[in-house]
């Protein structure tokens, strides 16, 4: 049998040939989805960066921008494997595009550093190649802010690189790290040993040494002979693996000048601690894109020292200023062992002390005479008192405000009051706040806050807060009643809303990937979105007034002036800096998008300007190639087999792939043996309401079928044709087409539908009849508006219906198909008695009672979170 | 498809990254084997076939693209994913151009990798199958 069908193959109509085909265009439109999804993802990425919260390197810049490329490219090629040719034109614009990114890469390629030591009051953001970011950003503090920090010095990037290469120790450790076996856990211990041993062995090539004292002896003019130091790693490339670096790495307090050198080699050393080895190893990052940095900085012998949160770090709403504090070292509190004190304080003017919890502190850290740090018991009364006075307290707090204020983001301060009373910063890094787990203590005068959630849950698509009145837009025409300042909430981030986010204050969706089109446009617009929250359009009712907190992830009811005050504005501080500007310039050709409506005529492969354009493109024609897949193929007849449920069905099966449970052979098919997901949800609509014949046709409407069918002999059902007489599904397990037709009405379906919500998708078209025209244009419009109800997008042209949806889970979409295999055979005939107002309301009603009642399904995807 | 049945070769040169891979490949069920270097492929692929290969583009004597380039030649119906430590778009393109299936920065997802293998796997079970079918067309044309 199969023999006999690969002989038909040159006339195209081979079982096999049909099933390869639909296979490889199959996987082409998968690959396709999720370089997409990739590229959005990494778009989103470079414009976090682009508002510049914290410090990057060049080394960020190019990897993004690599990985979009890649990803752009993987787009059209799989768009040229389902469509041949035809959007041949999108490879000429992403060369024309690659190569001004490339052009504006290398022309900004920053001069690397050759300086070995570098004094920390020249050190400033920019120099995050150099110094790490760690010290790249203390630098900052001290040389742009002119704030209080120790003087000190940066050991660089390249010192690392020329210690390394005296000793020849690159190759060295690489043969260690060959020749050991990485299973067990002893091996590794004494891998990491052997390794740390070994730099800590070697000597440090002369110039460097002399770069390191000379550094010393300037440090020891300012100070006073001997001053001890403070050593403290700055990993680089820290930025490419996330923020799980921090803290692996060694730091010495309270060196003295003998052992200045000794503690850089320990510090370098700690490179290869345990934890460090096995993360990389884990992770594949490479061993040489880590260059151990260190600042040195005077050491202040602290009476009290401890953390600062610019916020409250486990509640994104508080913007109370949070003081741990501890007698001595700040060393106690970092470590977070001993006990401490906790201050906070108000910001509002003028700043106060609104809590303070005074902690037993009876032991703490001090430096020792000679070198390092000692636990010193801190005897009788004094370790029952507070560690800070008032006034200490809100010099701490303003300080706090302005670093914050510089950085635009909420940040972690390591602080120290040495003996005299001032004020040292030893850290200061961005703070990352969390939701309030349960209802967290809101600042004072807030309480009243949470009695008018109306909605929380969700994730920031764009941040900021913003107010309004709610105005739901569930199909294109409600666009245009939109109004100015008002809170857009809509089912899905389409990007098809784009237009609105100029006259918008804030968006809230029930669907929708932060990573989106629409995501990716609010944050350029800077309108506060929040996304996924289920039920936004039913609770959020028209006109009624809301303010979305789109960092706190809460609708609320009415105007809450608190959160709009208290909305941090988010500053640049990356911004002039040439790394940023080079993003910058990178970016324009990368994130903007240009091509938003699919309909417009401008909606075209030459009008792609940037990578975010072709994704965009690629993505919407990607569905239209593959969904075209049906009315592309013509198949033999042989290959179908006929539905038997109970009894033989006018329908018949064409398995694609893997549509069948194995070993189904013969004519027929049973239902049974179907696993394929969208088939049987929709045969599950098709046969849920028995059909009661054609509906009784007025005088007038049989007229008019006589009438078109003499006109169009296409429509006349006697005329024999195996395509129009027979109904076929081409299934696979996850995948469905079905084309049918009934006397004079044809419809077309063709759904994805997986565990991958993100690549669901069901297309339904809906034409013909044979009543005069005005009578199928109402029944179009009857079909689309009931489509409409259920959350398909639909666009009625003519007598013709085109819905779509897309994105929503497995159980959505199989419950949407089951509302479409219904109305498939309940809306064949309507048109002939589609003869007024009065008779379209009535089958409205009947039709919609039907699918209520029967099919039952969810108004939205996912649960409802109603807190109101 | 079961995970097993995909024949995957891992090139890098750095031994000890090379080996956690494919250990942890291994640990996922597919039938991996590693070698240090693109001659080494070259010779690895004449003696025992594979589906995907894994490789490195920065390597010392022949590097990533000169190899890439020789298994396009001399096996053709190979699936190759680049990998990569630094990020070089034009190292990235050139290689897409090539023919390789797809392109991955280290630090490396775990399960980023696998699908990618199995979509790579099964773009060449798709290609055998239509070639196989020309085949079978032909020899029935005659």
């Amino acid at each position: 049998m199969l023999r006999k069908d690969v002989s038909e193959f040159p006339a195209g109509s081979s079982a096999e040939e049909l099933r390869a085909a639909f296979k490889a265009r199959y996987l082409s439109f998968r690959l396709l989805l999720s370089a997409n999804n990739k590229a959005l993802e990494i778009m989103a990425e470079l414009q976090e960066a682009l508002r510049g919260s914290q410090p990057f390197s060049m080394s960020l810049v190019r990897a993004n921008t690599t990985a979009v490329s890649v990803n752009v490219f993987r787009m059209i090629q799989n768009l040229d494997n389902l469509a041949p040719g035809k959007y041949g034109i999108l490879y000429n614009r992403f060369k024309a595009i690659e190569e001004e990114v490339n052009r504006k890469l290398a022309s900004r390629r920053l001069p690397p550093g050759e300086e070995l030591v570098i004094p920390l009051e020249g050190v400033d953001k920019d120099m995050a190649d150099q110094v790490g970011s760690k010290m790249a950003s203390l630098g900052e503090v001290k040389t742009v802010l002119h704030l209080p920090v120790p003087d000190g010095f940066v050991i660089s990037a390249a010192a690392y690189r020329r210690f390394l290469e005296h000793n020849d120790l690159q190759n060295e450790i690489d043969r260690l790290l060959q020749t050991s076996s990485m299973e067990e856990m002893d091996t590794l211990y004494e891998l990491s040993a052997n390794i740390q041993q070994l730099i800590i062995r070697s000597t440090i090539p002369p110039e460097l040494e002399q770069a390191i004292m000379d550094a010393y002896r300037a440090l020891e003019r300012k100070a006073c002979e001997g001053v001890k130091i403070s050593m403290r790693s700055s990993a680089l490339g820290e930025d490419l693996a996330g923020a799980s670096f921090a803290g692996q790495y060694r730091s010495e307090l309270n060196v003295s000048k003998e052992n200045v050198l000794q503690a850089y080699k320990e510090i370098v050393a700690s490179k290869y601690n345990l934890q460090a080895i096995f993360y990389r190893l884990n992770r594949g990052i490479l061993d040489e894109d880590i260059a151990m940095c260190v600042g040195a900085m005077v050491m202040v012998n602290a009476a009290s020292g401890g953390v600062m949160y610019s916020r409250n770090p486990l509640d994104i709403r508080d913007d109370s200023v949070f003081l741990n504090s501890a007698w001595g070292l700040p060393k106690s509190i970092v470590d977070g062992r001993m006990a401490s004190d906790l201050f906070v304080v108000s910001r509002k003017k003028p700043m106060a002390v609104t809590a303070r919890q005074i902690a037993t502190k009876d032991i703490k850290f001090a430096c020792d005479a000679e070198e390092g740090v000692c636990r010193v018991e801190v005897a009788g009364e004094q370790s029952r008192l507070p560690s800070l006075h008032d006034e200490h307290i809100l010099e701490l707090a303003r300080l706090g405000l302005m670093l914050e204020e510089h950085y635009g983001a909420p940040q972690d301060v390591e602080w120290a009051f040495d003996e005299k009373g001032a004020i040292h910063i030893l850290q200061s890094r961005t703070l990352k706040q969390q939701e309030p787990k349960e209802l967290a203590v809101l600042p004072q005068g807030c309480g009243s806050l949470r009695s008018d959630i109306l909605l929380r849950g969700g994730s920031t698509a764009s941040p900021g807060v913003g107010c309004g009145p709610v105005f739901v837009v569930r199909k294109d025409s409600d666009t245009l009643l939109f109004p100015q300042g008002a809170v857009l909430v809509t089912a899905q981030a389409l990007p098809r809303w784009a237009a609105l986010l100029g006259r918008a204050s804030a968006v809230v969706t029930e669907q929708g990937s932060v990573a989106g089109h629409l995501a990716n446009l609010a944050r350029e617009f800077a309108v506060p979105a929040l996304f996924g929250l289920p039920g936004a359009t039913e609770l959020l009712r028209n006109d009624l007034e809301a303010t979305v907190d789109a960092d706190g992830l809460k609708v609320y009811a009415g105007r809450v002036e608190a959160l709009i005050d208290r909305s941090p504005a988010r500053k640049n501080f990356m911004a002039g800096s040439p790394v940023h500007k080079v993003l910058e310039e990178v970016a324009e050709h990368i994130v903007p998008l240009h091509l938003i409506d699919p309909d417009a005529t401008g909606f075209r492969p030459e009008n792609c300007r940037t990578f975010h354009d072709i994704t965009r493109f690629a993505h919407e024609v990607s569905v239209k190639e593959m969904f075209n897949f049906g009315k592309d193929h013509r198949f033999s007849e042989k290959m179908s087999k006929q539905l038997v449920c109970k009894v033989p069905m006018q329908w018949w099966l064409i398995n694609l792939d893997d549509g069948f449970k194995e070993g189904v052979t013969g004519k027929f098919v049973h239902l049974e043996e179907i696993v394929s997901i969208p088939t049987l949800a929709l045969w599950e609509g098709i046969t849920a309401v028995p059909w009661a014949g054609p509906p009784p046709i007025d005088a007038k409407g049989f007229m008019s079928i006589l009438l078109e069918a003499g006109a169009n002999p296409a429509l006349d059902p006697s005329m024999p044709s195996p395509y129009t007489t027979r109904n076929y599904f081409m299934i696979s397990k996850n995948f469905c087409s079905l084309s049918s037709r009934f006397g004079f009405h044809f419809s077309t379906v063709e759904a994805l539908v997986g565990e991958r919500s993100a690549e669901n998708y069901i297309s339904f078209q809906f034409k013909g009849g044979a009543a005069d025209y005005e009578r199928r244009l109402r029944r179009a419009r009857f079909v689309g508006e009931i489509l409409e109800q259920f959350a398909f997008r639909a666009e009625v042209k003519e007598d013709g219906v085109f819905a779509r949806m897309e994105g929503y889970s497995q159980k959505f979409m199989m419950e949407r198909l089951r509302i479409i295999g219904y109305l498939i055979m309940h809306t064949r005939q309507l048109d002939m008695i589609m003869s007024n107002e009065a008779a379209y309301q009535g089958h409205r009603t009947r039709i919609l009672n039907d699918i209520n009642e029967a099919l039952k399904p969810s108004a939205v995807d996912g649960y409802i979170e109603n807190v109101a | 498809m079961a995970l097993n049945e995909i024949q995957v070769l891992l090139v890098d040169d750095e031994k000890e990254f090379l080996e956690t891979l494919v250990k942890r490949l291994v640990k996922r069920k597919l039938d991996a084997s590693g070698v240090g270097s693109g001659e080494e492929a070259l010779q690895a692929l004449k003696q025992k076939p594979a589906d995907v290969v894994i490789l490195d583009v920065k390597m010392p004597g022949m590097n990533g693209i000169e190899t890439l380039r020789e298994i396009r030649r001399n096996h053709p119906l190979v699936e190759v994913i680049m990998l990569t430590g630094h990020a070089n778009m034009e190292v990235a393109i050139e290689g897409m151009e090539i023919g390789a299936f797809d392109y991955l920065t280290k630090p490396v997802d775990m399960d980023e990798l696998l699908y990618k293998v199995q979509d790579a796997h099964q773009k060449k079970t798709l290609q055998e199958q239509k070639i196989g079918l020309i085949q079978a067309a032909t020899q029935a044309g005659r």
